[in-house]
């Protein structure tokens, strides 16, 4: 057995060496250097004894009035304002937004092409595009808002998280609506849309599952399967971004990974991993989401937009033409460059921006978490600022590459 | 709920409120934010009482409750840190050496508890209360992961970060930093 490191000695002192405890008994009593090390620590933690038991004073009089104070203030801010009047606005804001996208991609066109002939429109394109990129974020707004009511028990957190949900892939949802619409001939127009509203509410007002039985299961087939996801969108991304440096350098590489994800091998890896990521992603998310707790719910809020992007975005070939082949929306979209050319382009300019900001949110926060369990705080801390400056940047990039703008054409 | 329902709940805790905040004394270091700590963790206790399991162990719910509270509490400190009223040296570490009157075992552990009370306040807050939970109250790590809520490695890890921090202030030498 080679020498005690410091980390197996701390374990070993507190008794939280497991199985390995008789190696390290015998180890000990074999090897003087390593004795020697850990008399040392034992005598440093040694000396770090708690404080003596204290009998705190009576104060029962004085934390009965403080909570009473709390309560009150609490029912007159939190309560009342939080509880019904937060969740009542939050819930009016996520079923609003899926109602008015139609009308934020008519702004985002229309301002685009202002823009073209007065530059004095730019912050209108701007405007425009936050307006149909708010959906996700309040969605994340919203589930904060709501009572804890976590199972889902409550028709309003129903209504609530039903409408989240559809706020958060309105981008997504509208792009298939409006392709299915065109390629089934259907000519129903905006109504599909508004129909597809309706069945979402109807989600709302129908009782859900209680729980799922295993999240572990669950969180390990999806983080499995996120890893093969990640290469195929990483690479994606870095190609959307390079699009901004070079048109001619990213349809070079477009080709090469389009050759590559229509091998018949790979396509199916994909669109299995793509099936497990949603399949796993929404049972975590309906799971995960509670008042609050802001991270989870950006986790769970940039999963679902992930699924309904993967969807559109890998099976849309499926569903629309029967042809795998034709499962490029981005590199459709982008042969048009730029968006704001067309209404129909436009609606993929959100879609697409936030495919990569949802996918950068969700590995994003993940790191954040796993990097808590080998970092010190203050770095961790760093690094997410570092990841949330590369992040935007990516983004900014991306969104300027898919409005027609490229150091090299 | 009303007055009454606060009157049941505060003789319900009544005998666990002494168990609080020596437990928030020793994660704080301090005997004021205990105070507050307990006070805090009482409000809350109060508001979630619906989620309180009756099968459960109430001393195991508030001391996790305490546990959170206290770890909130060190966090909000750490981002207003008041320089004007330093720690209490002698909140943080109580040595063996009270019951020793022998005046220059006094002034070692004197020193000593300087130099962990400042080694414990280096620490960053989830170091400073995985750490009070594994040495002072026992604590298996999986225990201390379940109650702040973060993976068992992450706990580890604070824990290592925390042990190495009091080495490297009570034996630099042998610290091997």
């Amino acid at each position: 057995m080679s020498h005690l490191g410091d980390e197996e000695l701390v374990l070993h002192y507190y008794g939280e060496d497991g199985p390995g405890l008789v190696a390290v008994e015998r180890h000990l009593r074999t090897c003087a250097q390593c004795a020697r090390a850990y008399e040392a620590l034992a005598r440093t933690l040694n000396a770090v004894t708690p404080p003596e038991y204290v009998e705190p004073a009576d104060d029962t009089l004085a934390i009965r009035q403080m909570i009473r104070e709390r309560l009150r203030d609490q029912s007159s801010r939190v309560g009342v304002s939080q509880s019904v009047s937060g969740e009542n606005w939050g819930m009016a804001l996520v079923w609003l937004v899926p109602l008015a996208y139609p009308l934020s991609l008519q702004a985002l066109f229309s301002s685009g092409q202002w823009a073209q002939e007065r530059l004095v429109f730019i912050p209108l394109v701007a405007i425009s595009l936050l307006w149909a990129c708010a959906g996700p974020f309040l969605a994340v707004f919203a589930l904060n808002c709501m009572a804890a009511d976590r199972r889902g028990a409550r028709a309003s957190t129903r209504v609530l998280v039903a409408g989240a949900l559809m706020a958060a892939t309105s981008p997504a949802l509208y792009l298939l609506v409006a392709r299915l619409n065109v390629s089934l001939s259907l000519g129903l127009g905006l109504w599909a849309w508004y129909g597809v509203i309706a069945l979402g509410s109807l989600v709302g007002l129908l009782p859900w599952p209680r729980a799922f039985s295993s999240k572990a299961r669950f969180s390990y087939v999806h983080r499995l399967s996120a890893l093969v996801l990640t290469v195929f969108v990483l690479g994606h991304v870095i190609n959307q971004a390079l699009a901004f440096v070079s048109l001619p350098a990213y349809t070079a590489m477009r080709s090469v990974m389009r050759v590559a994800s229509h091998e018949p091998a790979l396509y199916t890896l994909i669109v299995a991993a793509v099936g497990i990521q949603i399949a796993t992603g929404v049972a975590m998310g309906l799971k995960n989401v509670r008042a609050g707790a802001v991270a989870r719910n950006l986790q769970a809020v940039s999963g679902w937009y992930l699924a309904a992007f993967l969807l559109i975005h890998v099976f849309s070939g499926l569903l629309v033409s029967s042809q795998p082949q034709a499962a490029t929306t981005t590199a459709t979209a982008v042969n048009q460059l730029n968006l704001l050319a067309t209404p129909r382009a436009t609606a993929s300019l959100p879609f697409l921006l936030l495919g990569v900001t949802a996918f950068l949110f969700h590995v994003g926060v993940y790191a954040r978490l796993a990097a808590m369990a080998y970092l010190a705080e203050a770095w961790v801390r760093r690094l997410s600022y570092a990841g949330a400056f590369v992040g935007t940047t990516v983004v900014v990039t991306v969104g300027l590459a898919l409005f027609g703008i490229h150091v090299t054409r | 709920m009303n007055d009454g329902d606060l009157e049941v709940f505060l003789s319900l805790v009544e005998r666990h409120r002494s168990y609080m905040y020596n437990l928030a004394l020793r994660m704080t270091g301090h005997e004021q934010d205990a105070k507050d700590v307990v006070q805090e963790s009482l409000l809350n206790a109060f508001l979630r009482l619906d989620q309180f399991e009756r099968r459960a162990d109430l001393r195991t719910w508030l001391h996790r409750i305490v546990v959170n509270c206290a770890l909130d509490q060190l966090r909000s400190q750490r981002r207003r840190p008041d320089v004007s009223n330093p720690r209490p040296l002698s909140d943080v570490v109580d040595t063996a050496a009270s019951s020793s009157p022998d005046p220059e075992r006094l002034v070692v552990s004197s020193d000593c508890r300087r130099q962990v009370a400042a080694a414990m306040n280096t620490m960053s807050p989830l170091e400073r209360v995985t750490f009070a939970l594994r040495h002072f109250e026992g604590c298996s790590i999986g225990e201390i992961a379940q109650t702040v809520g973060i993976g068992q490695s992450a706990a580890k890890q604070h824990i290592f970060r925390a042990v190495r921090k009091l080495r490297l202030a009570l034996d630099p030498q042998r610290s091997g930093l």
